[in-house]
């Protein structure tokens, strides 16, 4: 595991700078999808994961890799399958013959062991494949026949969802969805987007994407653009707001989230949700916040920042019921729903 | 450099924002009390102007009921405004707050204000508070609040404006559709010709009758005999509660009137007849007669003490001290029964037994009412020791012709009869003189009356 480099702490200016360019980088090869690169980086500088849904040929694939290359950061990328094994994604202990002659187990690391992981199409390799990612998104370690081996950070996993081909497919379990910061939809592209899409992708030359960092310097850089969003103030106010949030999910919280006299009365959570998001939730919405703030400038977060990222950090919390289904109801509708009551209560 | 030297700064920074913000709450402090005050001062007035105009233009019972639903209104108002006061003040997170919308900060002053008070601070503390106070002029409270005055002070001053127009407009109201007549001192009024009746409960158009106990008494008595009980109208406690209030009504309405004209009031005064006659001893014959005369029937004379300002109806109450014409025929009526009057002892004799009439019927002795259906032990009472007529009735009355009728008279109100002068050859009804019954036919009259 190298050490992390030396560099300068970043400003607020640096971090908005740096954020702005590795998003032009990536449009320089992803047309449109702007708001899903925006929360992508936003979720990578947040420390957190991503979980990106999206039909086919909307460009997962290529996203992930520009936006490895966009940062200098190695990649990999791991095409699930149903016969994938957990050791195929954390690694194993082969027996290698040393000069000698002598044999020994020695560890050979997976695809996990990188900066940027790509788990193409995750829901089509079983629970216990999936499962295998836990440690490693959470923890950063991964332990393979009773050693742990630590992953360097920066340590980012996007892990793509196919959503119409659900045919022979493992629906992720709820802590594994838990564990993604917040989850992307990748739309199909307007008519203007899909005409550049065709002159970028069908002419003689490719677009070339320039690195951010320097490859020595960029896991410490982001680092310390991480840390710079930790260090965003969250007023204690807006800490109670994220709460509220969350709990306003909860169906049996939704009906009185704040004192009496403000309460939360919303009776389409009580109808279609099942589980409610959890206190990840709470923390997704603080440090998405924190990140729009240093986007915007600001040292400190505002209710703003909070509404901004409340569907991606929130809606693959939340558990809908058959009821949901039958009528049409997405986790979405249930989010905005809960913003626009928490904000009539806090009114 | 000291690390106190290096947060000087920094801190000097933090307590320019936070005094900035702490005058931005001055300010709405003060706002929020002008708010309370003007629209409770408002509330305030504007009932007092609609009760103090209601007292002119509204009967009694009206009144009250206007009274106690505006005072009603008023207290709520009243409360109400000092409340949304009250809920309006503003501690130095709230003026952050509106600090932060109305400048676009994004919480940048909530949160100085919030991490300044309870968190420790973190690194980027320092750029937190030097980026805010680079917007300083976006968040400066002439800035965030222009105002310096409530809107209340509208409703203040239109409530000062109905306050004002209160005056001039129950000025208006209270002009009376008839003038006073002026120099209507004194009604001589037969007491026996008086229609009264006990009024009905919410009958605005009765008349308060005050007088002397002396006086009440003789009209109770009165009353009495022509069978109704004093308070008859009120029988129920719904109807004393009624009288009650319209009493109540009535004196408010005087105080904030500064007049008695809030009833007809009928101002009763038992005058002594005998005194008047012994100051008249060099009075002319038929000046004296004329006085016995109205002894005999009674007079009623105007209240000196009121006002003045009730009209009295010309024709209908016998005006002695203005009408020199009707005077003048009285004279000469009683010119004709000067030979007559000439005895004192012819004249005042009956005006005696009258007195002695009613004594009797103070005492339940003897009278004009005694012995019907009393017990026959108690028929006779002692003979009359007074002479009759040698007292009489001086009543001031200030009355009003009546609009309309009474309440469920179906007609309208009826004044008082008015004694007119007797011709010379009338002689004035006088009640039978009451005389001791010889011993012997006792046993006689009270064998009758046992059977």
């Amino acid at each position: 595991m190298s050490e992390l480099a030396a560099v300068d702490a970043p400003t607020v200016a640096d971090f908005a700078r740096t954020f702005r360019r590795i998003q032009a980088e990536i449009h320089k090869v992803i047309i449109g999808h702007g708001q899903a690169v925006e929360e992508m980086l936003s979720a990578l500088f947040a420390g957190g994961h991503v979980l990106i849904e999206g039909v086919p040929g909307t460009g997962k694939t290529t996203l992930v890799k520009t936006l490895g290359l966009a940062m200098n950061l190695s990649f990999n990328r791991i095409q699930f399958t149903v016969d994938l094994m957990p050791a195929d994604i954390t690694g194993t202990r082969v027996i290698l013959t040393a000069e000698d002659g002598r044999r020994e187990f020695t560890f050979q690391p997976g695809p996990v062991f990188c900066h940027i992981l790509l788990g193409d199409e995750i829901n089509r390799a079983t629970p216990k494949t999936q499962s295998a990612l836990l440690e490693a998104m959470a923890e950063l370690q991964v332990t393979v026949a009773g050693v742990t081996h630590r992953l360097a950070p920066p340590y980012f996993v996007m892990a793509t969802l196919n959503p119409i081909e659900m045919e022979g497919t493992y629906p992720l379990p709820e802590a594994q969805l838990d564990r993604f910061l917040f989850k992307v939809r990748l739309n199909y592209p307007d008519e203007t987007e899909l005409t550049r899409i065709i002159t970028s992708t069908t002419g003689p030359e490719e677009a070339g994407v320039e690195a951010a960092f320097h490859a020595d310097e960029a896991p410490a850089r982001v680092e310390a653009l991480k840390k710079l969003v930790r260090d965003v103030i969250a007023a204690p106010e807006m800490e109670h707001y994220a709460a509220r949030i969350v709990r306003a999910t909860q169906p049996q919280n939704s009906r009185y989230v704040a004192d009496e006299a403000r309460s939360v009365h919303d009776e389409m959570v009580n109808r279609y949700v099942m589980f409610g998001s959890s206190p990840r939730g709470a923390q997704a919405l603080i440090l998405g916040a924190k990140v729009r703030a240093l986007l915007d400038g600001r040292a400190n977060i505002a209710r703003e920042d909070i509404d901004r990222v409340a569907i991606p950090a929130l809606a693959h919390r939340i558990m809908l019921n058959y009821a949901a289904h039958s009528d049409g109801i997405d986790a979405t509708h249930i989010v905005e729903r809960v913003l626009k009551s928490v904000r009539a209560a806090r009114t | 450099m000291h690390p106190r030297e290096n947060a000087r700064p920094r801190d000097e920074k933090l307590w320019q924002i936070l005094g900035l913000i702490g005058r931005l709450r001055s300010r709405l402090n003060w706002l929020a009390f002008q708010h309370a005050f003007f629209y409770a001062t408002a509330a305030l007035m504007v009932a007092g102007a609609l009760i103090y105009l209601s007292a002119f233009v509204l009967a009694p019972i009206k009144f009250i009921a206007v009274t106690v639903t505006l005072s009603t209104l008023a207290t709520f108002a009243f409360i109400a405004a000092l409340r949304q006061g009250w809920l309006m003040r503003s501690n130095a997170r709230c003026a952050a707050i509106l600090a932060d919308e109305r400048a676009g900060l994004k919480g940048r002053l909530a949160t100085i204000v919030t991490v300044a008070e309870h968190r420790k601070k973190g690194p980027m503390w320092s750029y937190l508070v030097e980026d805010t106070l680079s917007r300083q002029a976006e968040f400066a409270p002439a800035r965030i609040q222009k105002r310096r005055v409530s809107r209340a002070i509208y409703a203040f001053i239109a409530s000062l404006i109905v306050a004002g127009l209160a005056w001039p407009l129950s000025r208006i109201r209270h002009v009376s559709p008839i003038p006073a007549s002026q120099g209507q001192d004194d009604l001589t009024l037969d007491l026996n010709d008086l229609h009264l009746r006990p009024a009905e409960p919410g009958d605005d158009n009765a008349m308060t009758v005050q007088a002397d106990p002396e006086t009440m008494r003789r009209l109770e008595d009165k009353l009495a005999r022509e069978g109704v009980e004093p308070g008859q109208g009120a029988s129920n406690s719904l109807g004393k509660l009624m009288n009650q209030a319209r009493n109540m009504a009535g004196n408010l309405q005087d105080k904030l009137t500064g007049q008695r004209q809030s009833h007809q009031r009928l101002n009763l005064k038992l005058a002594d007849a005998a005194d008047p006659l012994a100051g008249r001893v060099n009075q002319s014959p038929l000046d004296a007669q004329n006085q016995k005369r109205r002894d005999a029937a009674g007079q009623f004379q105007r209240d000196q003490t009121n006002d003045g300002n009730g009209p009295l109806p010309r024709g209908t109450l016998h005006n002695n001290g203005g009408d020199e014409q009707e005077q003048a025929a009285g004279r000469s009526d009683l010119a004709n029964q000067q030979q007559g009057a000439n005895d004192p002892n012819a004249t005042t004799k009956p005006l005696d037994d009258r007195g002695d009439q009613q004594n009797g019927e103070q005492g339940s002795s003897g009278g004009a009412s005694h012995g019907i259906g009393v017990d026959p032990d108690s028929l006779f009472g002692s003979a009359t020791q007074s002479k009759l007529g040698n007292e009489g009735f001086e009543i001031a009355i200030e009355a009003r012709p009546m609009e309309h009728g009474a309440k469920g008279a179906g007609h309208a109100y009826e004044p008082p009869k008015v004694r007119t002068p007797l011709a010379a050859v009338q002689e004035p009804d006088e009640p039978v003189v009451r005389t001791e019954v010889p011993p012997d036919d006792r046993t006689t009259i009270k064998r009758v009356f046992e059977r």
